[in-house]
């Protein structure tokens, strides 16, 4: 029995996992794919999915080969320089993400419940709450994570439910859009809206061990694409692909629009619940980024510089003027230009591993 | 740098002119002399003999030799003096006979240090000096008067044992020894005051107990260095790991039987004198979730209780916070007749419902504190203001809106399942953080704080336990978190406190 004090197990695990990367259904990530794929918008997280696959297998091996952190194994393989610049490119884009989710988030609460309230305190508040569980440590987030999880995950299911009975099958149609040589290529370009599983082999070391890193991934890949997959298909049912394409926020659309019994407006009753995740959320990336951030420039008390971070993220994040379309845009600029790392970076570090030979050789690490 | 240097500064003691008591503390600290002349004085200066009206030093001749006996007879068990010591002293012939086989009384002990004298005369004992012997004899004959076992009155039970602690230690073990009927029942005791000399009992089951979690709490308890603790709920907060959280790392409880309960999971119980309760440790959230009774109703009741103190411990904290909220930034979400309803009675109230809320609130704790306080004839009283003046004269006023009583009517009524006192308190403190949120942002203020406080719960840790376990981290365990499973399927004990033996046999 020893203590897990500060490493998390496999429900806490995946509890992050989920958290961090389903709550993405909530913003305006589902635009990015039904924009462009009509009504097969749904089918491209499934899709997706199964690219993705390819370099989580390369990276789930190269972890359980050195049982290390991706950041440990990126300095061993690519040396002082090069690991610095490949680190220093993940962090950047690590940031990038986090100023512009957060952005987004911010817009979100701005223009959907509280249009009155300054953008300036709505992201203080945002960010104070993430800084303060960041500095608590990856253990408490992971336990803050389950605490919640059940919770986040009946009340998407309960939004779900009430959708089902406003929803028309027959938008489903055309199934395949404008065909399915479309979806492979535009799935291929917005891969990396799994990207996020990449940040997780950087926390390898705060996990109970390489087993449970390995189930927890593969068990949270399946929740994620559960719940992300469902989450389309119900916003395409209910909306229709021509008006989908109208809203931002498909999902905050979503509890609009639904209601039970005496209750009409019910999205002040689902805002918390989406309100906690989106921060605990926010916590996990700006604790990872911190993680980064204090190995690349060799602060051994990363938690520290935890605070210095969000307050930077503020004030980049409510620089642009119209944020629901400048942020908009600069995402997609993002989210294209992370695919293809997101898609070659794992392969690459496998077959530099491979080339140094450390898959046949058992007794050298680096 | 700065700081460091100013608590240097700040802490160093203020240098006051007084007496020093230097010399006092050296005598106190020698040996017994032989001769019992100057043992006799020693002992009265030390006393204020004859200042001092309830110390006795009663001389006598054994044989040939003289004699002292020295003891506090407010308590001491006078009796014993006269009957099982004196009686077969003075009519002893035989000298060369050892005290220890004249005497017929349970316990002798002897000690040479004056000092170690002097505790055990304070503890009740009557100390015996012979001239010429470098040593006293000390018969236990302690006499504390104190109350009689009674019927616990804050944490109250239907189906249970009714009896709770009282100010007396012997009693209190007493009452744990007979639910636990097992040798390996350590009740270990420590002085942990320097002038006072209060004695503190561990309780702990040996082969059960954590080794490493108990060599913990002796050294928390070693650590100590004051004048005096008088009470559980003193060394409580000297003992804690947080002493400035909102919510309590150690569990109070008066009941005997709880306590027993927890000595029998691995946990540590400590007893004091003077103090009607326990301290249970380490403690999770959910010891203070719990009540006894839980499990001594059958299962499905036991979780009806359960489930109702959830919905007690949400509505105290969410209810006010989310009324304000609601009327406040989100009047879209009640139902359009009873927002009309709302309107209509909020009309005449000329202030926000977030002061309208929070002068009812605070009203609602004074009435708490006040009847608390108030002299149990005038009692009835309290009731009469707190329902009539406040109630219905403010809504007749106009001062707040009726709707706004029903509100803090149910979060007060709610907060009162929380059986807890410490879990009590912090329920109703957090309770006017969340409603300050949410009297700035709304719903989404309620969620911020919300998940701030949840982060702060699983940071906490007692005694190396985090808080919120088992729930997270995961531990083996019975799962009696939110709700308690069948008492077959109890077969474990908490694996957060690592006992020696987890399975319930």
């Amino acid at each position: 029995m020893q203590q897990s004090q500060e490493k998390i197990g496999i429900r806490e695990y995946i509890a992050i996992i989920t958290i961090m990367i389903a709550t993405k259904v909530t913003d305006d990530t589902p635009i990015l794919f039904f924009d462009t794929l009509d009504t097969a918008g749904w089918i491209a997280p499934f899709f997706n999915a199964l690219i993705v696959v390819i370099p989580l297998i390369f990276l789930m091996k190269v972890v359980t080969r050195y049982n290390k952190g991706l950041i440990e194994i990126i300095d061993g393989l690519f040396g002082k320089y090069l690991g610095f610049l490949l680190l220093f490119i993940i962090w950047f884009i690590s940031i990038s993400a986090l100023i512009i989710d957060t952005a987004i988030y911010t817009d979100i609460i701005g223009t959907m419940y509280f249009i009155r309230t300054p953008t300036i305190i709505i992201y203080g508040l945002i960010m104070a709450v993430c800084a303060y569980g960041a500095k608590r440590g990856f253990a408490q987030i992971g336990s803050a994570a389950w605490v919640v999880y059940p919770y986040l995950q009946v009340s998407l299911l309960f939004v779900f439910i009430l959708t089902l009975s406003d929803s028309n099958l027959s938008f489903i149609h055309p199934i395949f859009g404008p065909g399915p040589i479309e979806i492979v290529k535009e799935s291929t370009f917005t891969l990396s809206i799994y990207a996020d599983f990449l940040y997780l082999f950087l926390i390898v070391p705060f996990i109970k061990d390489i087993h449970v890193f390995k189930k927890g991934t593969w068990a949270g890949f399946i929740i994620v694409i559960i719940n992300v997959g469902i989450a389309f298909l119900l916003f395409l049912l209910l909306f229709d692909y021509q008006s989908l394409k109208m809203v931002n926020y498909p999902f905050h659309e979503v509890i609009r629009y639904i209601d039970t019994g005496f209750l009409t407006n019910m999205e002040s009753f689902f805002l918390p619940f989406w309100a906690i995740a989106s921060f605990i959320r926010f916590t996990v990336y700006i604790w990872i980024n911190a993680l980064l951030f204090g190995h690349l420039f060799k602060i051994k008390q990363f938690e520290y510089v935890i605070p210095s971070i969000a307050t930077l993220i503020v004030f980049i994040g409510i620089l642009p003027e119209s944020p629901t379309y400048a942020i908009f845009e600069l995402r997609k600029t993002l989210f294209q230009f992370t695919t293809p790392i997101f898609f070659f970076l794992p392969i690459l570090i496998w077959i530099v591993a491979k080339l140094k030979g450390d898959f046949s050789n058992d007794d050298n690490n680096n | 740098m700065l700081k460091q240097f100013l608590q240097k500064t700040l802490k160093k003691i203020p240098t006051v002119p007084e007496e020093s008591s230097t010399e006092e503390i050296d005598k106190k600290q020698s040996n017994l002399n032989a001769s019992l002349k100057k043992n006799l004085d020693l002992f009265k200066e030390i006393y204020q003999y004859p200042l001092n009206t309830d110390i006795q030093f009663r001389e006598f001749l054994l044989g040939n030799r003289k004699a002292l006996l020295i003891f506090i007879d407010t308590i001491t068990k006078t009796d014993i003096v006269e009957d099982h010591i004196l009686t077969p002293l003075l009519a002893s012939e035989d000298t060369n006979k050892k005290i220890e086989d004249s005497i017929p009384v349970k316990s002798i002990i002897t000690k040479t240090v004056v000092k170690d004298i002097l505790i055990e005369i304070s503890k009740g004992y009557i100390a015996l000096f012979i001239d010429g012997e470098e040593k006293a004899y000390l018969f236990s004959a302690p006499n504390f008067e104190g109350r009689n076992i009674e019927k616990s009155e804050n944490e109250t039970v239907v189906k249970g044992p009714k009896e709770a602690f009282n100010e007396l230690s012997s009693t209190n073990i007493s009452m744990i020894r007979k639910k636990i009927k097992s040798e390996s029942l350590v009740v270990e005791s420590s002085v942990i005051s320097q002038r006072s000399n209060n004695d503190v009992y561990i309780l702990y089951l040996s082969d059960v107990v954590n080794d490493k979690m108990l060599s913990n709490v002796r050294e928390r308890l070693k650590k100590i260095e004051v004048d005096t603790v008088q009470t559980l709920g003193l060394l409580e907060q000297r003992i804690e790991e947080r002493p400035k959280s909102i919510f309590p790392t150690i569990l109070f409880t008066e009941r005997p039987d709880r306590a027993a309960s927890y000595i029998e999971d691995g946990y540590i119980v400590l007893l004091m004198d003077n103090s009607p309760a326990s301290l249970v440790l380490p403690a999770t959230f959910w010891s203070f979730y719990h009540s006894s009774e839980d499990h001594y109703l059958r299962f499905p009741y036991g979780n009806f209780t359960r489930m109702l103190r959830l919905l007690a411990l949400f509505m105290t904290l969410f209810i006010s916070a989310a009324y304000v909220a609601i009327v406040t930034y989100h009047a879209e979400m009640i139902p359009p007749d009873l927002l009309l309803a709302i309107a209509a009675t909020r009309e005449k109230v000329p202030f926000p419902a977030a002061v309208e809320v929070l002068m009812m609130e605070l009203a609602f704790e004074l009435i708490r504190e006040a009847g608390l306080r108030v002299p149990s004839p005038i009692g009835p009283t309290i009731g009469i203001v707190g329902a009539l003046i406040l109630g219905q004269a403010a809504v007749q006023a106009n001062i707040v809106s009726p709707i706004v009583v029903i509100v803090v009517a149910l979060g007060g009524l709610s907060s009162f399942a929380i059986g807890d006192l410490s879990m009590n308190f912090a329920v109703r403190m957090s309770r006017f953080l969340l409603l300050l949120a949410a009297s700035f942002f709304g719903i989404y203020g309620i969620a911020a704080l919300f998940t701030v406080g949840i982060f702060y719960l699983v940071s906490i840790k007692s005694f190396g336990v985090p808080y919120l376990s088992p729930l997270t981290p995961k531990y083996v365990s019975s799962k009696d978190t939110i709700f308690r499973r069948l008492l077959q399927n109890e077969f474990f004990r908490p694996g957060y406190v690592k006992p020696k033996d987890i399975k319930k046999q």
